[in-house]
């Protein structure tokens, strides 16, 4: 890390992981299917960073059904939000520097 | 290596691409209306229609009965189609879907019937404002919905389109106006929604394909 270089979140700076982040911080929550798709991520590679999303507490998962069909549904945390609000703000910071 | 370049191997371009990607994801949350760009054309070409059947063609009481049944047919098939694909989304989406189908059937009822009891005719200019405004209502609760400003600057067209019916000298400036509205508050609004998913699914292709 350079000096005086602000840090990354490396749990938010994976890219589907940020791309997840970034769908949940408007649509309020989302099905694991639509994030698939707006993700392009297999089921396993998805699930797998919706694991460390859910471990770092940024996001919330919960299970129910639509009728009779099983659904996983997410939405971003508070601490969630917080730690994107850093991310991009680290992000500007190095950027910035930059420009 | 630049100076941007971090020894944890993240380089300048990288960033700026999270930073496209985060702008494009976060775009997907404006989705419920920017997908449903076509439909707000939809409707100003079906605006349009039932106003040049009116004026133009035979059996004119059937004009906008006709075309705003087909409007919610076709409306309605499309997002059967989108429940049966398992596009599911968010309160918000449910929210806003709710407020134009309640707004969408209150202007017909409305339409159809003041046209029946010729109410429509007698006071032409509160039976045009009133449909105006009630599309301008809708288009304003989705904008705060969403935050969504140029949303809010369409309500703004419409209100101001229904004020300027009022003081309309006749009926013929009255659906000019009308016209206007239907034309920049529905299909260049549209057409504005449309190109706004065009570059999101650019985006899309870019972050999958690298």
């Amino acid at each position: 890390m350079g000096e005086g270089l602000p840090e990354l979140d490396p749990v938010v700076h994976g890219k589907v992981r940020l791309a997840v982040l970034s769908l949940l911080l408007t649509v309020e929550e989302a099905e694991f299917t639509w994030l698939r798709e707006k993700t392009g991520s297999t089921d396993g590679n998805l699930g797998a960073q919706m694991l460390k999303l859910e471990e770092a507490g940024y996001v919330a998962m919960e299970k129910r059904f639509a009728g009779r069909k099983p659904q996983t549904v997410y939405r971003m945390t508070a601490k969630g939000r917080e730690a994107l609000a850093g991310y991009v703000a680290a992000l500007k910071r190095l950027l910035g520097g930059a420009l | 290596m630049t100076d941007m370049d971090r020894n944890d191997g993240t380089t300048r371009d990288e960033l700026v691409q999270r930073i496209a990607l985060m702008e494009a994801m976060i775009a997907e949350g404006r989705q419920s209306t920017g997908r449903a760009g076509w439909i707000f054309v939809m409707w100003g070409v079906l605006y349009f229609a039932a106003t040049g059947w009116v004026c133009y063609l035979p059996l004119r009481n059937w004009a906008w009965p006709v075309c705003m049944t087909t409007g919610m047919v076709v409306l309605a098939s499309w997002q059967s189609r989108q429940r049966r694909a398992g596009a599911v989304r968010g309160p918000k989406s449910q929210t806003i879907s709710a407020v134009w189908w309640t707004t969408g059937l209150a202007v017909s009822l409305f339409a159809v019937f003041g046209g029946i009891t010729r109410h429509g005719e007698h006071t032409f200019a509160l039976y045009l404002a009133a449909i105006v405004f009630f599309i301008g209502l809708a288009h304003a609760i989705s904008a705060a919905i969403l935050q969504w400003t140029m949303q809010g600057m369409v309500a703004a067209v419409w209100w101001g389109g229904g004020i300027a019916i009022l003081f309309a000298p006749s009926p013929v400036a009255m659906l000019k106006i009308f016209l206007t509205a239907t034309f920049f508050g529905q299909i260049v609004f549209g057409l504005y929604a449309m190109s706004l998913q065009r570059q999101r699914a650019v985006a899309e292709r870019v972050m999958r394909h690298g």
